[in-house]
């Protein structure tokens, strides 16, 4: 039996609490969260002990794994915390703020002798999933553009609106684009460049387009867009990839099987597939296997540093090479 | 326990998607193939990696259960050999041609202390599960009308044999819809009016066809069962259904968890699903059934009910008038 701690519940960390109970061989034993209402809600959705810091979780509690779902900024500062626990440790994406920040995560992780996985979900979507097997079959021979969306929802609510705090969050390309940078070079490999553009400090609207030119080193180009939106929506994803023998399309708007609406409030396609649960479900195996996650620090410093190359372009005007 | 299982006929395409199932199950062993055309048979069994049998009983001595997967009309027949054998028995849809023949496979089984389970592997599509908990916790409130498809494109073979397949499009389709509401609502359909007719292909049975239809209750239902995907569908076909209930509606299409694959060198463009395997779902849940020794999910009468659904289609396109049933 692995026992499971959460750090931070609030959206990424109350969707992997519901995961944690519903996989079999482990034990969710305690929340925490530093501001005492969520910790009350915690208390009353799950009715497991809560605690108020990692320390104080750490003290009072007896965990194998840390589940870090804090924003962005802190994840570096609560890895180090857990691996001074000696705990196996899971970190929701991206790897850091920083690359200084994700380069030292990653040092750590090659000697420490417990593991350290990451939460870049889209690699257990079934459709991606599928996606990137039929692309590694060769079914469209071989790739030369590619074009994803990832976006539609409003701008995201946060824990003292972190979210809107670009030094704190990086935005739309560092939240919500590192998903499709990190499919791309779970694919592709390495970027060779980049250049990029957004629409921060362009208006006080409350939204954030960014637009991704992406060169890999095996010659691809991509196209990655990222939104988060002042207009209400859904959100939604697209995936094109075009090849030398054919062309894969595919637009999550398309693929609901259960579109219901009722009086009260709507309620659009229940997922058949729970992607958290699986991301999970490997970090658990990994432990129990005495095998790497299926996402490594290393992997998600590679994806970080090209959405902060993504960044600095969009600010600075200029290409980045990787 | 080891549940051994084997197939009688490879008729029907379905059987090697219930093959490749039973080889990702533990504790399941597929012993061997029957098959009255020997070439099929073998080749079947040589690419299902198992025995071939030219003797139907020697195999049925050797197994707990067995699926038919022989043309509709042939059902009967092998329903009671494998009964008389002692096998529990998975049978492809619909239960048969006739009424009195899907009765009487029904009464033997029951003779013979065999369970009778039929194929409608759509009962386990994800999706579909997750209508049925949505409906049976009253998510829309009373259910009062549903819009139906399930369309397809013409398989030819047996399917067009007016006496192997008992009906074309209609019985081919009209089934799996019907045994779906029956499901979700337990409730009986208690009239039937239909246009049926052979319009899209040059065939000898019915390719088109639209029922009316209404359930206890008054529930108002309609069904599109017709073979009316062309060549070139990215697809084989659908099922949809739209639901209104009288707090909120429902609109499933089961099979749309799908990115599309344009594939040059085939010359054409494909649907590729990543949904979960429904096939595998049921054949679990037949060698499950098995080793529990419990009553199958899906009985012979459902089977039963289902078929008089399509039955009534005909009899009322015959009379142009609406048929009552029960």
């Amino acid at each position: 039996m692995i026992r499971v701690g959460v750090i931070g519940y609030g959206t990424i960390g109350r969707i992997h609490s519901e995961a944690w109970r519903e996989i079999p061989g482990c034990e969710l034993a305690v929340v925490a969260d530093v501001d005492g209402d969520r910790r009350a809600q915690a208390q009353h959705d799950l009715g497991v002990d809560t605690a108020s810091s990692l320390h104080e979780m750490l003290q009072s509690c007896e965990v194998d794994l840390v589940d870090i779902c804090v924003p962005t900024y802190l994840h570096e500062e609560l890895i180090l915390g857990a691996v001074q626990a000696d705990k196996h440790i899971f970190c929701e994406k991206p790897l850091a703020r920083t690359l200084v920040e994700g380069r030292r995560l990653v040092e750590i992780s090659k000697t420490y002798s417990k593991k350290i996985g990451i939460g870049h979900v889209v690699r257990f979507t079934p459709a991606y999933k599928k996606m990137h097997q039929s692309v590694l079959a060769g079914e469209i021979g071989q790739v030369g553009v590619v074009r994803t969306f990832r976006g539609g929802a409003p701008f995201p609510a946060g824990w003292n609106d972190w979210f809107a705090d670009y030094e704190l969050s990086g935005g739309v390309i560092l939240d919500l684009a590192i998903h499709d940078l990190d499919f791309l070079r779970w694919l592709f490999g390495d970027v060779k460049r980049v250049y990029a553009k957004s629409t921060r400090g362009r208006t006080s609207a409350r939204l954030e387009h960014a637009l991704i030119v992406l060169r890999f080193k095996n010659g691809v180009m991509a196209h990655v867009e990222g939104n988060w939106s002042n207009v209400p929506g859904e959100f939604y994803t697209k995936l094109e990839l075009a090849g030398k023998d054919g062309l894969i399309r595919f637009d999550s708007r398309e693929t609901d099987p259960i579109v219901a609406k009722t009086q009260n409030r709507a309620e659009i396609g229940a997922v058949a597939v729970n992607p958290y649960r699986l991301e999970l479900e490997d970090m658990l195996e990994a432990i129990r296997q005495d095998r790497a996650p299926a996402v490594s620090a290393t992997d998600a410093c590679g994806s970080l540093e090209i959405a902060l190359a993504a960044m600095e372009s969009a600010r600075t005007g200029q290409v980045i090479e990787l | 326990m080891v549940v051994n299982v084997g197939f009688l006929s490879l008729a029907h395409m379905h059987a090697y998607s219930y093959a490749k199932a039973l080889g990702s199950l533990d504790h399941c062993e597929l012993v061997g193939v029957y098959d009255p055309d020997q070439e099929r048979g073998k080749q079947g069994a040589a690419e299902m990696n198992t025995k071939f049998f030219a003797d139907p009983s020697e195999l049925l001595d050797q197994l707990d259960g067995v699926i038919i997967c022989s043309e509709n009309n042939k059902h009967r027949e092998w329903t009671e050999l494998a009964a008389k054998h002692g096998c529990h028995i998975l049978c492809e849809k619909p239960i048969a041609t006739r009424m009195e023949d899907g009765q009487a496979m029904i009464d033997i089984c029951q003779e013979q202390g065999v369970k009778l389970q039929i194929a409608f592997p759509v009962r386990f599509a994800t999706p579909v599960r997750q209508v049925k908990a949505m409906l049976d916790r009253g998510a829309i409130g009373e259910v009062l009308a549903i819009s139906a498809t399930n369309h397809g494109q013409m398989p030819g073979g047996w399917f067009v044999d007016p006496t192997a397949a008992g009906g074309g499009a209609v019985m081919d389709h009209t089934v799996h819809v019907a045994d779906l509401i029956r499901w979700f609502l337990n409730r009986e359909f208690v009239s039937v009016y239909a246009e049926v007719d052979t319009l899209l292909w040059d065939v000898e049975i019915d390719d088109c066809g639209l029922l009316s239809m209404e359930l206890e209750g008054g529930i108002i239902i309609t069904q599109d069962p017709s073979w009316s995907r062309p060549r070139t569908n990215p697809t084989w076909g659908d099922v949809t259904l739209e639901i209104t209930g009288t707090e909120g509606v429902i609109q499933l299409d089961a099979f749309a968890q799908n990115f599309v694959l344009y594939d040059d060198r085939a010359g054409k463009i494909t649907e590729r699903s990543f949904g979960e395997d429904m096939d595998f779902g049921l054949i679990q849940d037949f060698v499950t059934m098995i080793r529990e020794n419990r009553e199958p999910s899906i009985t012979g009468f459902d089977g039963l009910k289902a078929m008089e659904v399509a039955l009534a289609a005909y009899q009322s396109a015959q009379e142009k008038m609406p048929v009552r049933l029960g």
